[in-house]
């Protein structure tokens, strides 16, 4: 489950306007979500609350080692009205799952944004500070997140910690994406590091509405889906290595009539890996993956499965009839989206039957995530990691 | 005189080498480069002895052998190893790296691991060796600087200079680590397997037990403390040094006689005198007695510590530890003792590490500093035993440990006189039911030794020749007030009884401490250990303790029906006197902890033991003077 933090990170981009989905580095976000989730380790806590639509403050308690935890503090400039109340917010934020990609939008233009007032720009950047301490190791995590215009967005990310080398390290990341194409540009203090990576979306460019009218031939051919290809580049300047990959992905979009899926496939050249993923949502209440690696330098392969299922609550039998019976947008009528969720269960098998499992959901206005790791090949040790978290936002 | 070094039968079979060699590497945390383990696939020694050239030799006899050498190898002596690299650069720089700020590459950080094989050779040794043999204890072979001159690592990677070059690099870093810590280690086992067959037995014993030792009550038992045993429980390269320095003092040579079978067969027949049975088992050429009455070496209570008190507590700790449900039930006997003589335990066990400490890289001005330790210990036993401390000191080396346990008793004692609150105090020890155990048999021990020193201090009478000896006398109280106690606290004891009870327990101290210091009684009780032809078939002390353990064992449900009772029945002491001999305690206490903290400020340096276990750990602690002493050392090569 998403952290509160990075969910208020989110309805900050949602704000901004900012799609994350075009971006290289999410390019097979899908897979990840049901392949690599984290399953969680020992009992934690959380506490988070958005006092002000502008500040939003997260307290974490962990067992892990003796007693651990963390302070965080996040300040945006953008007020954000999206519900964080773990008691009535959207599972679909907080739920990493399947990322069903929507139709590219056309990027605001420089003028929407700007503010006048008598006779001058009073607008300033969208701009989100970020700080999060863990205690006892007196590590310190800290992000600068501007928005310089509506196509381009800086991302500075620091983590201090004395057991790093030189005692921390920074990342910054220029990003910029017009729709039809995403570039990202990075540089890391540590060893050096610089990153270019580019994302090039084939199809109709979201820049330019179609002028002419749609004749009835061109909407039955209209394709369904999103042909992307993107590639990365990393060269650290003081360890003189480098790395590379390329990847093209094909996902359908909402209209779409069949069954929703997303195809990846990713090269790494320089060390021969191959990976191909195919994701579907099944059903609405389904997702599944699978994801295929090889290595044809070493010959070394690795298979992976994954799922996600929406687990809903029945209603109750006499009434059911009656909401069958009722129009659909009617039944939205509830005050909390999800309402009847009772759980979303996700679970990954490799080829070596190390299996991850999470159980995730609401109860009341807690939200919970239950998770383990099992290794089936260790017989004396099954059970790699248990762990429980609880979250509480208001 | 020659030496005749005999290369080719080492060259034969080197399969068990390559395994312990598989292991030491796989120790250490490897560098995030290595994702698999490392393997020892060949090892050979070469047709090219080392060049050894005697710079000095300490001790020499038949059985055993202590000497330094200058090594020089250039031989044609090779190693491979096997184990799996990531090629990846990114991926390993990656994954040392917090994710927070990490540029969390798509696919580019992907993982390419290769096999690789690594062949050292044209390996050259330059260095001063230490080598210390004996029949029983095995090699101790110790580098004094770091032998490794050079070598040569040729790799699966050899045509990319980067990658050569790193590996060269961490692998002269691993193997001077091998060298220095692993080598040592594995020699001594080599060794050990060899001369010693009943190393073969104890050692699967060992390794059971070794999981369990790192738990903080693990058992210590002081029986395991001389030389063989302690290697044998932990096989650590400490162990190594530490016996031999023990086995300068002659009593290493009685304890090496406890063997493991021995050791058995005493736990049996104690064993036998717990329960109604009559089977009494036999033991060859051996009297089973602990009192004798024989006063022919007045002079020699420290002298011969192997049948004092202390060495038949040992033996019983043993059985304690095999079976523990036992003595946990009988640490309730024990009352104040209990705690008391807990860091007696503790410091016979730290006392050695202390010894070793200085052992592997130690210098020669430090032995003689040890040297003149024991001198001074003689000079003082002469002269003022006006102050406490001076009379722990006046017991010679032998029986160091006993005097720590009386310079390291007193701040314990008194803290936990003061943490007594509650009398079932011991329902919390009888968790770990072997130091418990341990607790248990040196009933009445270290504690009134104590007691002896500060009252011969005193004036009372000169305490040094009262040191090693266990005062037995109380131990009859103690068995009345073990039997008189345990009514006391059938019913519940409220905190006026536990104020009560405190200051009985005080009181009772101070009182036995008078009782014991008297002279003619002292002697008794000295005398009779010392003696092997007493006809006396049962021990006392033996008597008193299982009867002791199978009252409380009938009363289980107050575990702890301490003796404290026992002031009330004997002779009462002066308000004066107990006042007196709480200024002389903290007084005591005051000096242990200044001698403590000096000794904290000095010796914080690498005492690799030290960290080992809580236990051992407080036992550095309340080591008092002679640890801060013992942890500059000389290695035990120079001891001659």
């Amino acid at each position: 489950m998403l952290d509160f933090m990075d969910n208020v990170q989110n309805a900050f981009y949602e704000a901004s306007h900012w799609n994350l989905d075009n971006s290289y580095g999410a390019l097979n976000a899908t897979a990840r979500a049901l392949l690599d989730f984290q399953t969680p380790k020992g009992l934690r806590l959380q506490i988070s609350s958005l006092a002000a639509p502008n500040f939003a403050t997260s307290y974490t308690l962990g067992n892990v080692g003796v007693v651990d935890g963390s302070v965080s503090y996040l300040y945006s400039s953008l007020p954000l009205h999206r519900k964080l109340k773990s008691s009535e917010l959207d599972l679909h934020h907080v739920v990493r799952g399947y990322r069903h990609l929507q139709e590219l939008r056309k990027p605001d233009e420089d003028w929407w944004w700007e503010i006048w007032h008598s006779g001058t720009r009073i607008d300033r950047r969208d701009t989100l500070l970020y700080g999060r301490i863990f205690l006892p190791q007196s590590r310190l995590e800290a992000l600068y997140l501007r928005r310089l215009t509506p196509t381009r967005q800086l991302r500075v990310s620091a983590v201090s910690d004395s057991a790093l080398n030189n005692g921390g390290t920074i990342l910054t990341l220029l990003q910029n994406d017009t729709g039809k194409y995403s570039t990202e540009y990075l540089y890391s203090t540590d060893s050096a590091l610089m990153g270019v990576r580019g994302l090039y979306n084939f199809g109709a460019d979201p820049r330019v509405a179609p002028t002419n009218p749609v004749t009835t031939q061109q909407t039955s051919e209209i394709v369904h889906g999103r042909f992307s290809a993107g590639a990365e580049l990393y060269y650290g300047l003081l360890n003189k290595s480098g790395g590379i990959s390329t990847g093209l992905r094909f996902t359908t979009l909402p209209d779409h009539t069949g069954f929703p899926y997303t195809m990846t496939l990713t090269l790494n050249p320089l060390m021969g890996n191959l990976s191909s993923t195919y994701a579907v949502k099944a059903g609405h209440n389904l997702a599944l993956c699978s994801r295929f690696d090889f290595n044809f330098y070493s010959y070394e392969s690795e298979l992976q499965l994954g799922c996600e299922l929406w687990r809903r609550r029945r209603s109750s039998t006499d009434v059911e009839w009656a909401v069958n019976k009722i129009r659909p947008d009617w039944k939205q009528a509830t005050s909390t989206p999800d309402d009847d969720v009772s759980g979303i269960l996700k679970a990954r098998v490799d080829q070596d039957w190390r299996i991850g499992l999470l159980w995730e959901g609401r109860i009341k206005e807690l939200l919970f995530t239950l998770g383990a790791s099992l290794d089936l090949r260790k017989r004396e040790q099954v059970f790699r990691a248990v762990g429980i978290e609880l979250q509480y936002s208001s | 005189m020659a030496f005749n070094f005999n290369w080719s039968p080492l060259i034969a079979d080197t399969s068990r080498a390559r395994d312990m060699l598989t292991t030491a590497l796989n120790k250490s945390p490897k560098p995030p480069i290595i994702v698999d383990d490392i393997i020892v696939t060949e090892l050979n020694l070469g047709s090219t002895p080392p060049e050894l050239e005697i710079l000095e030799i300490g001790d020499l006899a038949e059985d055993r052998f202590r000497g330094i050498f200058k090594m020089s190898y250039t031989g044609d002596a090779f190693l491979t190893l096997k184990t799996k690299v990531q090629a990846n650069p990114l991926n390993t720089y990656l994954s040392t790296k917090p994710d927070f700020a990490s540029p969390m590459p798509l696919a580019a950080s992907s993982g390419l691991t290769i096999p690789l094989q690594i062949t050292l050779s044209d390996i050259r040794l330059s260095g001063f060796v230490i080598l210390v043999f004996s029949k029983q204890k095995g090699i101790t072979l110790v580098f004094r600087n770091d032998p490794l001159e050079s070598l040569k690592v040729s790799s699966t990677f050899d045509s990319i200079p980067f990658v050569r070059d790193y590996l060269q690099k961490v692998i002269e870093e691993q193997l001077r680590v091998l060298f220095m810590d692993d080598l040592p280690a594995i020699i001594h086992r080599l060794s050990l397997r060899l001369f010693v067959p009943e190393f073969q037995e104890l050692e699967t014993e060992t390794e059971e037990r070794l999981d369990g030792s790192h738990d903080t009550t693990a058992p210590i038992d002081p029986l395991l403390t001389p030389p063989q045993d302690a290697i044998d429980s932990f096989g650590n390269p400490i162990d190594v040094s530490q016996l031999t320095a023990l086995s300068l003092d002659p009593t290493s040579e009685m304890h090496a006689s406890f063997s493991k079978s021995n050791i058995l067969r005493l736990a049996a027949l104690s064993e036998s005198q717990r329960t109604l049975s009559l089977f009494t088992p036999g033991i060859q050429e051996a009297v089973f007695r602990a009192w004798a009455n024989n006063a022919d070496q007045p002079n020699s209570g420290a002298a011969t510590p192997a049948l004092t008190q202390s060495s038949l507590s040992r033996i019983q700790s043993t059985f304690g530890s095999i079976r523990s449900h036992a003595s946990s039930v009988a640490s309730g006997s024990t009352g104040q003792e209990t705690y008391s003589s807990r860091p007696t335990i503790v410091s016979n066990y730290s006392a050695p590490a202390g010894l070793s400490l200085g052992a592997n890289r130690g210098t020669r001005g430090q032995m003689r500093k040890r040297k003149k330790r024991v001198v001074d210990l003689r000079r003082n036993k002469e002269g003022a035993e006006s102050s406490g401390v001076s009379t722990e000191a006046s017991t010679p080396l032998q029986s160091t440990s006993v005097s720590e346990t009386a310079s390291s008793v007193i701040p314990e004692e008194r803290e936990k006189e003061e943490a007594l609150a509650i009398p079932p105090k011991s329902a919390s020890e009888s968790h770990f039911p072997s130091k418990a155990a341990h607790e248990n048999l040196n009933v009445g021990g270290e504690p009134s030794r104590l007691m002896e020193q500060s009252a011969s201090a005193d004036g009372l009478l000169p305490a040094a020749p009262l040191l090693a000896d266990a005062p037995k006398l109380s131990r009859p109280k103690q068995k009345a007030a073990a039997v008189s106690a345990v009514p006391i606290y059938l019913h519940e004891p409220s905190e006026q009884d536990q104020l009560q009870h405190q200051q009985q327990q005080q009181h009772n101290q101070y009182q036995r401490s008078s009782s014991s210091s008297r002279p003619p009684l002292s002697r008794n009780r000295l005398r009779p250990t010392q003696q092997a032809t007493s006809p006396l078939l049962r021990s006392l002390s033996f008597d008193k303790v299982t009867s002791l353990s199978s009252a409380a064992a009938a009363n289980s449900k107050f575990p702890s029906s301490p003796p404290y009772a026992e002031s009330t029945s004997s002779s009462s002491g002066g308000i004066l006197e107990q006042a007196w001999m709480m200024k002389m305690a903290s007084e005591i206490a005051r000096k242990v902890q200044v001698e403590e903290r000096k000794r904290r400020e000095g010796g914080s340096q690498g005492n690799e033991r030290r960290g080992r276990g809580g236990k051992e750990a407080r036992a550095a602690t309340t080591g008092g003077i002679w640890t801060a002493e013992e942890e500059d050392a000389p290695p035990p090569a120079y001891v001659a």
